[in-house]
């Protein structure tokens, strides 16, 4: 200990050992934080299989709905009629023209998607007579359930943000609720890397106003009915059905 | 020191220090990022910026860790010594690092909409209430603050201007950041689905930084027991020539601030143990070319009158000293700093 070798910072002349000590010391650090980063960059939670390639623009017909959220009911994605809720490229909804609802549009843009699960993030509609005005059939009561889960922004849970649930989402995905873009529903162990959720709304089939915003993102128990509409399925519950876990 | 503050010297040591620091921070981030990317589940690639921003908050968060590891650390080993050089890099660097974070947290899951990004990150999530629920980005904003303020008064120039002792209470404004930031993540990313990691990583880090304090704590209670020991206003430092040449032994007065008692060859002399910089331990240091040198970032001063040489202009307090048959007594009233003090000698033995 008497003749170790005292460490002075600001001197030229570190001794010798201790310039190879302190450099060995240095870079055993740094692997060590390289190391730690492996670590803990594996630990990601699952971001889901949504996509939303921001460089393929296409164009789609059908006819635009306004309710329960905007959205197109197309053919072209083969399978009969199908909702591609149509959105902006932010977190807030886009209006459109009432002419061009209730008829035969053409949209472009790019597709957010996640499983069945279909959005475009909206360039520009125009009116188009060719599909004609697409209709979403009948609907269909599947029944009670009782669920424990998650309410979503589906935009950011269909591919816009990835992953797009789960607390560390919860601010954003308030945002969205504010800015009237479409929630779902995940069952809970289903969010991250599911596929499937349920369009989330209210006891009457409507999007819910701002009394549902402070419950997104949380975990939840609802009680509500499933419907299947243009085959999507949709859950409606009551707001004093959904109860915070 | 005072003087040197606006010259910032360069040397060997500080640039490999900085190397280090810099090619950890690097290879963090690139081994971070790499699992993020390549480690996700086949046909699900994670958003590039989300990739980012926790990798950031992670890399600030093991920095700040490791930070408040090398001061504990110290006061073990001698061996941690040249991590205390120099520190305040990697304060800086931690503070930057984490605005990225904050930056990029505010822009992707704040931005994009009507509502203003501040008041989004105050707002979205208004359970304010609730513990589990609680809006844990705020933690993690208050504690940004913290380190702001921290990095921004790091520079020795702050340390001159608010005086050591304020500036130290400032700057434990560290422990509220870090409780902060444990709290950040443990409210926020350890609580989704695949949680465990984080919680992991802050309730791991938390023990550690804790451990360590407790350690060193618990080492220099019993060093500060064994060696109390008062008699008619003067402390027995014990026998001289146990004292090894430009060492010192530390003297702990009933009440008051440690005495150190260096020897330099025949010479004693007994000066305040608390470094007029940041407190460091002057009695853990050396004599080198006739000045005491603080252990912790090197500042020096003359053991005869506890002045540090010109140009630099701090002062310590100085202790009268007697020996008597070879011990060495220390008188516990401290005189002003920067008085003069002749040296007691020690008689050659026979
Ligand atoms: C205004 C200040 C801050 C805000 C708004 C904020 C926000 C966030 C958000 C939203 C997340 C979740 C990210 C995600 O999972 O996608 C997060 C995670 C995290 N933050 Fe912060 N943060 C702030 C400051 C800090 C600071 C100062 C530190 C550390 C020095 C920090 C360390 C972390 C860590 C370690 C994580 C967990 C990363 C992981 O998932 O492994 N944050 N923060
Ligand atoms: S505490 Fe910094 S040099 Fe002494």
């Amino acid at each position: 200990m008497a003749d170790d070798p005292f460490f002075v910072g600001w001197q030229d002349n570190v001794p010798k050992l201790s310039r190879r000590k302190v450099l060995l010391a240095g870079a055993g650090l740094a692997l060590g934080a390289g190391a730690l980063g492996l670590g803990l960059g594996n630990q990601a939670p699952a971001p889901g299989p949504g996509v939303w390639d921001q460089g393929r623009k296409l164009a789609m017909t059908g006819t635009i709905y306004p309710e329960p959220y905007l959205h197109l009911l197309t053919e072209d994605l083969g399978g009969g009629p199908r909702p591609v809720f149509l959105v902006g490229q932010g977190k807030d909804r886009i209006t459109v023209r009432p002419a061009l609802t209730f008829t035969g549009a053409a949209v472009t843009g790019t597709m957010i998607e996640r499983g069945e699960h279909a959005m475009m993030a909206v360039d520009d509609i125009y009116a188009d007579p060719a599909p004609g005005r697409v209709m979403p059939g009948p609907e269909t009561d599947l029944g009670e359930v009782v669920m424990t889960g998650e309410i979503l922004d589906a935009k950011c849970w269909f591919g816009a943000m990835r992953p797009g649930h789960g607390k560390t989402h919860k601010a954003c995905a308030s945002l969205c609720a504010r800015g009237g873009l479409p929630l779902a529903f995940c069952e809970t162990g289903r969010c991250g890397e599911g596929k499937a959720a349920l369009l989330f709304l209210d006891a009457r089939g409507r999007a819910f106003g701002p009394e549902i915003i402070p419950l997104v993102a949380d975990p939840v128990i609802i009680r509500g009915r499933i419907f299947e509409v243009a085959g999507l399925r949709q859950v409606r519950v009551a707001l004093g059905d959904v109860v915070r876990l | 020191m005072a003087a040197s503050f606006s010259l910032v010297g360069w040397n060997r040591f500080k640039r490999s220090y900085d190397f280090a620091l810099i090619l950890g921070v690097a290879l963090f981030f690139a081994a971070h990022l790499a699992a993020g990317f390549l480690g996700a589940p086949a046909g699900q690639a994670p958003s590039e910026l989300q990739v980012v921003i926790r990798a950031s908050g992670a890399a600030a968060f093991s920095l700040l860790t490791f930070i408040l590891c090398i001061g504990p650390m110290a006061r073990l080993t001698p061996r941690a010594l040249p991590l205390l050089y120099n520190r305040r890099h990697l304060g800086v660097t931690c503070f930057l690092i984490a605005l990225v974070h904050a930056a990029l947290v505010l822009l992707w899951y704040h931005g994009f909409s009507q509502v203003n990004a501040f008041i989004s990150l105050l707002t979205s999530n208004p359970r304010y209430g609730s513990f589990g629920g609680f809006p844990f980005e705020s933690l993690g904003l208050a504690a940004l603050l913290i380190l702001f303020v921290m990095a921004a008064t790091s520079h020795d120039f702050w340390n001159a201007v608010l005086g050591p002792r304020l500036w130290k209470a400032l700057h434990m404004g560290v422990y509220a950041a870090y409780g902060l930031l444990v709290a950040h993540v443990m409210l926020g990313a350890a609580q989704g689905e695949t949680g465990l990691a984080q919680a992991a990583l802050a309730g791991g880090s938390a023990l550690l930084v804790a451990g360590l304090h407790i350690a060193a704590g618990r080492r220099e209670a019993a060093r500060d027991a064994a060696e109390t020991e008062p008699a008619d206003g003067w402390l027995n430092a014990g026998l001289a020539a146990d004292i090894a040449d430009g060492r010192a032994v530390i003297v702990v007065p009933p009440e008051g601030e440690r005495i150190a008692v260096f020897r330099d060859g025949a010479k004693v002399y007994a000066v305040a143990n608390a470094c007029r910089h940041q407190g460091g331990p002057l009695g853990e240091g050396r004599i080198l070319d006739g000045c005491i040198v603080c252990p912790w970032h090197g500042f020096q001063y003359r053991p005869e009158d506890g002045c540090s040489p010109p140009p630099f202009t701090e002062k310590i307090q100085t202790y009268r000293t007697r020996i008597t048959g070879g011990r060495v007594f220390v008188e516990a009233a401290p005189q002003p700093p920067g008085t003069a003090i002749a040296p007691s000698l020690i008689e050659e033995a026979g």
